[in-house]
């Protein structure tokens, strides 16, 4: 199983450059499909996964981790394992968004709508390897620190117990930020029946209440 | 040959096993539980580890910052450890020192000088403790393991080894491939290299055949015990497994093996008996040289074409911009040498009046960010040279020294200690010799003067000076008889300027080339030349197909794939082009983003009507309905970018032409942007300043993670009457808020807009701002209300 960037969803990355619906500007489309064979040649995504045992207290079997707030522990209910997962685009994404900046903002700007929906893609991807994998078991939706009450400050915690730094190179500043930029963090309930609800929409966002897209009447997922 | 040397395994799995919890700090160990790890140090030394490291791998002062205790008092008590469990053995200590765990510039916030400054701190302590060797591991950043070489060079006597960490790619985290690695180390003088970590050995060994190709040092490897188990981290293969495999390394001349994680002590003992018995492969000597950056390499062999227009020598435009600090020109002159195909890069920013070192320095930090190829330095003074090969990340050339005594005794040293290959030139206190022989007998004797340095004979560039034909037509054929025989019986590499042959002569182009040809065909390999010269490059391309150099014309055919040379001259398309235009509005050139047609149609307005009334009646007009569309999602960013963009070749015309009546500056005000301390996402606030200045304001850019105190003094320095604030986290959120109350604090009479990802207009009130822009063109909009 390894962290693979097949194709982006267009009309994501058109959400990330500001699309509302009605007509495209000329060029959109091939701008993204320019920058999306780009981004497939250039990248080198990377992931890294544990798989932990639920202990009958909701903690992880062998590590000291124990996500805050009440969301992934209802997200966890009635799962026997979680998987955490971290997944990048790596520092070539990096370079390429420096080289880009120096010649063209405009091309820029759509590249890193582009990265956005890349590092999505490699997410969807990933979780569909390890839904294949846990077969007949089922997976819930994914979750991510600054989701929901799940705390950005546990991101320092989650990278250390995957050894994120070392094993796909994801750093992170005193203030959380990583390092790729189109990096993702997130965990995912194993669990013997289909999940009933999903934990995913504007309701379990961090960024519910300053969201540009929820001001316009429009939801990501 | 030496006999192999075997390092220790793994120390964090050892203490984690002995009780250290996730998240306490390892080497807090060395004060409070040094028993434990002498106990952990005392096995690999019974299994057979000739060097103990000790347990100081994140020993420095930021990420000791939060657990009380100081590096020097942990490096001290670290050391102790180690020698307490080395006595009665032959064991040596190594003073083991890891990442700082923060990303430098231009990834980061860390400068290389701070990076420098804390290693320097563990190293001095490490030496005064006893250590008998540094080894530097787990390394990702080039330029990080620079700064860690250099501190330890500087302050120490310690022999140092370092260890990169790669992946399967045959590249770091960071891009830093195998050569480039080797290539600077090289130039260093580290005394032993090789990889620790990431990987198990029989992944590693491709690339340690790879290393030994491009240097002579004694070679280490320290993989891990396999690749884990994704699912739960665990390392698979067997102390046996590990000791047949890490043999195979010494067939390949392999001295210093070792384990990283995963392996215990039975590793160690497994592999100590299996060395016992085994005598390293010979090595036969690198055979690969070459200048690089930190992911590429120009490698010597081939035709190197340099890009020369880094260079303030007649160029009226990039003295201004050398004068006003203009980086972004600068950079801008890399980049289009870059894409026009240069391999290496020279950078000569030398003008009466600059400090010549910190622009350097300066220059070589912003071009490494933005380009990967490798760079000359051109100056003649030495301290602008040390300046540039300290701030390089990779290895450079340095151009030049010549035939004078006092010149080769202040710059060959800095090649030698650096790493740097060396331009010569063919001149000496007499002048410029008027024959081939005279020349190549100074060539002699600068090659013999870099010898006496340590400097490899082929690290040794000779420049045989082009002169000017036009003027002493003998010339020409002296410099190519005298670069005959320094590539043919010198065995140098051949460096020419090659423009000036033709200075003063009509249609310079042809002389340029036939002489450039001509040269290659004597055995230039290192052509100085303005690659956005299309027949230069392309003549460089036939020749290098003539050479034998591009294999199968592969990188010919690509060069000229969709090319036809019976295509319509550049001409017509013009043409073409200049009728399209003829019944285009001005607004509609801007609105599609068209350049050049907002360029032609400017200059047609401008013959009809005042300056000012072009940009008030026509030029803001337009903005404005590009605007209007963005607003009303008809357009999206990248196109309000590029109509911006054509937008703003109407204002170069503009204030070109108020320029040539010797009028004033037409700028529409001036704007100070940021984005906060502690920030390193500023993609918005490098759309706002494009935006702003093609808009007409002049927008003074402090950059990324610029601390308050830096905004408030160029906000008074330059007068401005707008700043602009990003943030993008709500982790930086406060440093903006500081931000805001230190401009008020200093009575400097200033509108404050904020923007960023996280910010509301409640927040950018309640934060104290005047203004809160959700996007680049309510920038735009905010500083036409402020501004004009």
């Amino acid at each position: 199983m390894q962290a693979r960037l097949t194709g982006l969803n267009h009309n994501e990355a058109l959400a990330y450059l500001g699309y509302r619906g009605g007509a495209l500007p000329p060029d959109a489309a091939a701008d993204i499909a320019r920058c999306e064979a780009l981004l497939i040649k250039t990248v080198r995504p990377r992931a890294v996964w544990r798989r932990f045992a639920l202990t009958p207290d909701g903690g992880f079997e062998g590590v000291s981790f124990r996500p805050e707030g009440g969301d992934v522990p209802r997200l966890l209910f009635g799962c026997e394992a979680v998987i955490c997962f971290a997944a990048t685009l790596g520092m070539e994404f990096e370079a390429l968004m420096r080289r880009t900046q120096a010649r063209s903002m405009a091309e820029a700007v759509v590249l890193d709508a582009c990265g956005s929906a890349a590092i999505e893609n490699v997410c969807d991807n990933l979780c569909g390897d390890l839904a294949a994998a846990e077969a007949p078991l089922c997976l819930t939706d994914r979750f991510s620190p600054g989701y929901g009450d799940f705390p950005l400050t546990q991101q320092h915690d989650f990278c250390a117990m995957l050894d994120a730094q070392r094993r796909v190179g994801i750093t992170l500043s005193d203030s959380g930020l990583m390092t790729p930029q189109k990096s993702v963090t997130a965990l995912l309930g194993v669990r013997r029946t289909p999940p009933e609800k999903r934990a995913r929409g504007c309701a379990y966002c961090g960024r519910f209440a300053d969201c540009t897209y929820r001001k316009d009447g429009i939801t990501c997922g | 040959m030496d006999n192999i040397t075997i390092l220790d395994g793994a120390m964090g799995t050892m203490l984690q096993a002995a009780g250290l919890r996730p998240g306490e700090t390892p080497e807090v160990w060395n004060v409070t539980r040094p028993g434990d790890v002498i106990a952990v140090q005392r096995r690999y030394a019974e299994a057979g580890s000739g060097v103990l490291y000790t347990n100081t791998f994140g020993a420095n002062r930021i990420k000791l910052a939060k657990c009380g205790h100081a590096p020097a008092e942990l490096i001290e008590a670290g050391v102790r450890c180690a020698r307490a469990a080395a006595a009665g053995t032959n064991a040596r200590v190594a003073l083991d020192v890891g990442p700082i765990g923060q990303l430098l510039e231009p990834l980061g916030t860390l400068s290389f000088d701070e990076a420098y400054d804390i290693f320097r701190e563990m190293v001095v302590a490490g030496e005064a403790a006893g250590a008998d060797l540094v080894v530097i591991e787990t390394m990702s950043d080039l330029y990080e393991v620079r700064a860690a070489v250099l501190a330890a060079k500087e302050h120490t006597r310690l022999p140092v080894w370092v260890t990169m960490t790669f992946e399967a790619t045959g590249r770091t985290f960071l891009g830093v491939t195998v050569p480039a690695m080797a290539l600077t180390l090289d130039g260093l003088g580290v005394d032993a290299m090789g990889f620790n970590c990431s990987l198990g050995p029989a992944e590693l060994m491709p690339l340690v055949r790879e290393l030994a190709d491009w240097t002579d040092r004694p070679l280490i490897l320290k993989p891990n015990a396999g690749l884990p188990d994704p699912a739960t981290g665990a390392y698979t293969i067997t102390p046996d497994e590990f000791a047949d495999a890490l043999s195979e390394a010494a067939a390949l001349g392999v001295t210093v093996l070792g384990g990283c994680c995963g392996t215990t002590p039975d590793f160690i003992r497994a592999l100590a008996a299996r060395a016992a018995g085994l005598t390293p492969a010979a090595r036969t000597g690198s055979r690969k040289r070459g200048v690089c950056s930190s992911g590429r390499v120009a490698v010597f062999g081939g035709v190197n074409v340099i890009g020369e227009r880094i260079n303030p020598t007649g160029k009226k435009r990039f003295q201004q911009a050398l004068r006003e600090h203009d980086i972004a020109y600068i950079v801008d002159r890399a980049v289009e040498q870059e894409d026009a195909g240069a391999d290496i890069l020279d950078i000569n920013v030398g003008l009466p009046g600059v400090d010549e070192p910190r622009l350097m320095a300066e220059v070589v930090r912003a071009v490494q960010a933005v380009t990967d190829l490798p760079l000359q330095l051109d100056s003649s003074d030495p301290a602008a040279l040390e300046a540039g090969l300290r701030a390089v990340n990779g290895r450079a050339i340095v151009n030049s020294v010549n035939g004078r005594a006092e010149v080769l005794d202040a710059i060959l040293p800095l090649c030698a200690k650096y790493g740097a290959a060396v331009v010569g030139l063919c001149l000496d206190e007499r002048g410029i010799p008027q024959t081939a022989e005279e020349r190549v007998a100074i060539a002699e004797r600068i090659l013999a003067a870099a010898l006496s340095h340590g400097i490899r004979r082929e690290d040794v560039l000779i420049d045989c000076l082009t002169l000017t034909v036009s003027a002493q037509q003998e010339q020409a054929a002296q410099t190519l008889r005298a670069v005959r025989t320094v590539r043919e019986d010198m065995g140098l590499h051949a460096v020419l300027g090659v423009s000036n042959i033709s200075f003063g002569l009509p249609a310079r182009e042809n002389v340029t080339v036939g002489f450039l040809t001509q040269a290659l065909y004597a055995g230039l390999d290192f052509p100085i030349v303005n690659p956005n010269q299309r027949a230069i490059m392309d003549a460089i391309a036939a020749c290098r197909v003539l050479s034998g150099e591009d294999d199968g014309a592969a990188r010919y055919i690509d060069r000229f794939a969709g090319t036809d040379a019976a295509a319509p001259s550049s001409n017509t398309a013009n043409t073409a082009n200049t009728g399209a235009a003829a019944d285009m509005t001005l607004e509609a050139a801007i609105v599609r983003g068209l350049k050049a047609e907002t360029a032609a149609l400017t200059a047609k307005a401008l013959d009809g009507m005042p300056e000012l009334a072009v940009v008030e009646s026509l030029l803001i007009p337009a903005l404005d309905a590009v605007g209007g569309k963005y607003e009303r999602g008809e357009l999206f960013l990248p196109q309000l970018i590029n109509a911006a963009n054509a937008a703003s070749e109407g204002f170069r015309l503009v204030r070109e032409r108020i320029a040539a009546k010797g009028g004033g500056s037409v700028s529409r005000g001036k704007i100070v942007l940021a984005t906060v301390h502690g920030d390193v996402h500023d993609i918005g606030k490098n759309i706002v300043r494009v935006v702003l200045e093609n808009y007409g304001y002049t927008v003074v850019d402090l950059g990324r993670d610029v601390p308050a105190d830096t905004v408030v003094a160029a906000a008074i320095r330059e007068g401005a009457r707008l700043v602009g604030l990003s943030a993008l986290m709500t982790t930086t959120v406060p440093a903006m808020a500081e931000t805001i109350a230190a401009l008020r604090q200093s009575g400097h009479d200033c509108k404050i807009m904020v923007g960023g990802a996280v910010l509301t207009p409640e927040y950018a009130a309640e934060i104290g701002a005047d203004y809160y822009a959700k996007d680049a063109k309510q920038g735009a909009d905010i500083a036409r209300e402020v501004l004009g």
